[in-house]
């Protein structure tokens, strides 16, 4: 008898210890366990109202504005039914540390958010703040940081038909200057021959440089050793392509990156006080005509080949589109070219394997084996962009294809000044059911 | 001795049953427990998985352009960040709701997200990116089933409530509430059979209107009379940043029209073909000519016309299908206006992009009949629609711990 009454006492302590687990052993109500994630929600709903700016809009307004009305109207639209909301706006002040959030106004469509809430929080900016931008300095990390612009005044243009070299010059400067640690402007081809000395202008690194070509298919030529036989001038074929090698030379010895920004790269030689009676054949004074050869040695140059006399060839294909990779730095630097370009002076694929060269940089989509816009990068040292497109040039396609070529970070500003920013949080909540 | 045997034989047998009847209830309990953990597990998992195809733009990233697969799924209009979805993504993805349509001119099935008769989205096969193609791609293949919708969050319905004058009826709502004191911009396209050519003409005119406090509007084309013309109306209704998008049109030949498939999708060609060739109708007497344009919607909430090449006017017979080239990537509307004969015809459209006429999409497995179903949803804009993404979520690998 003992021992039922043993067994009767051990049935009632597990009993006891079933009933109190089952009492703190509280299951969650059943909407709990699937629940929807009204956080998330709340972010995207407040998104999609942002979408066209109109909750930025709406939410500086008046708190009297119909616009306040009509944003309850979207909200409520927007919401599934068993959804409630509760919407409030706050300005931020900003001090010197601390932010304080002054409360604005707020809207609600329900008693109460019901048996499960969450808030999501988006933060507007008032269409009047200006947002600043600063951009990485390229060579900020790595040294080099200068561009050359090739401005010289004793200069004339081909194929940059309707600008002056100047002018795309002052364009350039104003495009790419703010990426760059120094930007100098080359005024005269003599600055141009004291940096292929070796010799800074005002103080800046020379190495790993970026050199931009503004006079088109001409390339300025200093007069004196630049353009002396044996050195610039060939004097067996009565061709200054042998200045195309020299200038393949001094990329590969400084390393720089050579932009060529429109047509057949080094076609001509210019300057005017060197050719006075000299015309490039079309009728343009202070320039000699090189031909194709001056492409051909300005890459033999670059790849450290011996000099050798010899044409280079371009391709046609017609139009040609941006690159993937040309689109997304499109938009990420905020430049806008037109995404397709005639090409009439496309380079081989061929340079890569003939001058050990490598596309690094794709500024429009290959066609046929052409590369109508490209970086260059030579195997060892140096590299070359060029864009053989059609006149007229488009100098934003050359600042576009070095920003790709180098990729400098743009760092935005906070939002952050006094009356500015609005913080807008949305609360959403689960009625209805169990 | 005997009864202490049975005192023995007692207490035993009851501690035992009492045993068995305690870890039955502790089981279930746990048991509960566990299977509510499940459920809350695959809540999360439904979340992030949303999150995951609505945040990343996919591999490539302009898949949605391109007929090849995807390497790496996700929705994400790669131009844009946050909940931004590529309208074309959405185009290649195989309806799990339409009857796929097979077109013998080409050998083909077409993935069918058409909404009702002249408002058309065929996709090949080749190019729809399939269910399992994604499962596979998310990582969930074998482990979990979805469907991941897209719905219009404004539905703007038309209708015609009278003919002679047309008058037309636009009513707006949202998910919850209806779309009070919203602006309207409509386009208003007339077929024109007549004339000194053979291929069709349109009219298009372009007005606004706001909605009442339900929501809903009134057009009145007093000079028109709805009997004797084929008409189109595109309608856009926005409140506030929101944005909806509907539709309705009236032909005059409804057996005998144009019928666009997406050919390529890259270079934007699209198979116009005879509706025999797809219904199978029998054969018809008359050849039909077409005018086809493509529009865009703007800023301002008014369609703007996109010239076409020479391809734009042709004639389609039983058997015989033509092409015609969208030279744009950007999302729009292909309308086609085709003629029977001089009283005839009709318009045909079809969007260039899902967004563009505010088409729905369902995509993947069908979840009736599991056992546990979570779904989660987001509020995403499909170049300036404002959509509803749903995504419903489920485990293949079971939870049945209680039977």
């Amino acid at each position: 008898m003992m021992r039922t009454i043993e067994v009767f006492i051990v049935i009632i302590i597990i009993t006891s210890a079933f009933l109190i687990s089952s009492f703190y052993a509280v299951l969650p109500q059943p909407r709990r366990v699937s629940p929807l994630n009204l956080r998330r929600i709340a972010l995207s709903t407040l998104q999609t109202l942002d979408a066209g700016y109109s909750l930025s809009e709406t939410v500086f307004k008046d708190e009297n504005d119909s616009a306040w009305e009509q944003l309850q109207i979207a909200l409520s639209a927007c919401l599934p039914p068993n959804l409630v909301y509760n919407l409030t706006v706050y300005e931020v002040q900003s001090g010197n540390e601390t932010e304080l959030y002054r409360y604005i106004k707020s809207f609600s469509n329900a008693q109460d958010l019901g048996v499960q809430s969450d808030a999501g929080a988006y933060l507007v900016a008032s269409s009047n703040v200006t947002f600043q931008v600063t951009p990485e300095k390229i060579g900020e990390h790595g040294g080099g940081g200068t561009l050359y612009i090739l401005n010289c005044s004793d200069s004339n243009g081909w194929w940059i038909t309707g600008y002056t070299g100047q002018s795309l010059a002052a364009d350039l400067y104003n495009l790419l200057s703010p990426y760059f640690q120094n930007t100098i402007m080359v005024q005269t081809t003599a600055q141009l021959g004291q940096i292929l000395n070796g010799t800074s202008l005002q103080g800046e690194t020379l190495q790993n440089a970026v050199v931009i070509n503004t006079v088109g298919e001409a390339v300025p030529i200093p007069s004196g050793y630049y353009a002396s036989s044996g050195v610039g001038y060939d004097s067996g074929h009565s061709s200054y392509a042998r200045y195309c090698y020299v200038l393949g030379q001094k990329v590969r010895t400084y390393n720089w990156t050579w932009a060529s920004i429109v047509g057949w790269p080094f076609y001509y030689v210019s300057n005017t006080g060197l050719f006075s009676s000299s015309q490039n054949s079309w009728g343009i004074y202070g320039m000699v005509m090189v031909s194709s050869y001056g492409l051909q040695a300005f890459l033999q140059g670059l790849d450290n080949q011996p000099y050798s006399y010899s044409t280079s060839s371009t391709g046609s294909p017609g139009v040609v589109y941006l690159s993937t990779q040309a689109q997304y730095y499109s938009n990420y630097y905020g430049i806008y070219p037109s995404p397709y370009q005639t090409s009439t002076r496309a380079l081989p694929s061929s340079i890569q394997t003939d001058f050990r060269l490598t596309v690094s940089t794709l500024i429009f989509n290959p066609v046929n084996n052409y590369y109508a816009g490209a970086v260059y990068r030579h195997a060892g040292t140096g590299a070359f962009l060029a864009l053989g497109l059609a006149r007229t040039p488009d100098i934003r396609l050359t600042a576009l294809g070095l920003l790709s070529y180098y990729k400098p970070r743009l760092y935005r500003s906070e939002y952050n000044a006094t009356g500015t920013s609005r913080l807008v949080v949305l609360q959403l909540g689960q009625v209805g059911g169990v | 001795m005997a009864g202490s045997t049975i005192d023995h034989l007692i207490s035993v047998t009851i501690f035992i049953g009492a045993l068995l009847l305690f870890i039955s209830l502790f089981n279930q309990t746990l048991q509960t427990a566990v299977l509510y953990q499940q459920h809350r597990n695959l809540a999360a998992k439904c979340s992030d998985l949303l999150d995951s195809i609505l945040l990343t733009p996919g591999v490539p990233l302009d898949w949605g352009k391109i007929d090849s697969s995807p390497i790496g799924f996700g929705l994400q209009d790669p131009e844009f960040t946050q909940y931004r979805i590529s309208p074309f993504s959405l185009m290649r993805l195989w309806s799990s709701v339409g009857e796929p349509v097979y077109y013998p001119d080409t050998g083909k099935t077409y993935s069918n997200a058409t909404a009702g008769f002249g408002e058309y989205l065929l996709m090949p096969s080749a190019s729809a990116v399939n269910y399992s193609t994604v499962t596979r791609l998310l990582g969930i293949n074998g482990s979990y089933g979805f469907q991941l919708t897209m719905t219009p969050i404004v539905t703007v319905s038309v209708s015609e409530v009278q003919s002679n004058p047309l008058r037309i009826a636009i009513n707006a709502t949202g998910k919850g509430f209806p779309l009070a004191n919203a602006e309207v911009s409509y386009c208003f396209l007339t077929v024109s059979l007549a004339g000194q050519q053979s291929y069709p003409s349109y009219n298009v005119t372009y007005g606004t209107t706001s909605t009442d406090e339900t929501g809903s509007a009134l057009l009145d084309f007093t000079e028109t009379n709805g009997d004797e013309i084929s008409y189109a109306l595109i309608a856009y209704a926005h409140i506030s940043g929101l944005v909806g998008v509907g539709y309705h049109q009236h032909v005059t030949s409804d057996t005998q029209y144009v019928i666009p498939f997406i050919d390529n999708l890259e270079t934007g060609r699209v198979l116009l073909a005879h509706s025999y060739d797809v219904h199978f109708l029998g054969t018809p007497a008359a050849e039909i000519s077409y005018n086809a344009t493509f529009v865009i919607l703007t800023e301002d909430f008014t369609l703007r016309e996109i010239p076409l090449g020479a391809d734009r006017v042709g004639n389609v017979t039983y058997g015989e299908g033509k092409t015609v080239t969208i030279p744009t990537d950007n999302p729009g509307i292909l309308l086609i206006t085709y003629r029977k004969s001089a009283t005839e015809g009709g318009v045909v459209m079809m969007p260039w992009g899902l967004s563009s006429m505010g088409f729905s999409v369902a995509f993947g497995s069908d979840p009736s009949g599991k056992e546990w179903v979570a779904t989660d949803l987001r509020q995403v804009i499909v170049n300036g629609v404002a959509y509803q993404a749903t995504l419903a979520l489920w485990s293949l690998e079971g939870y049945q711990v209680i039977s």
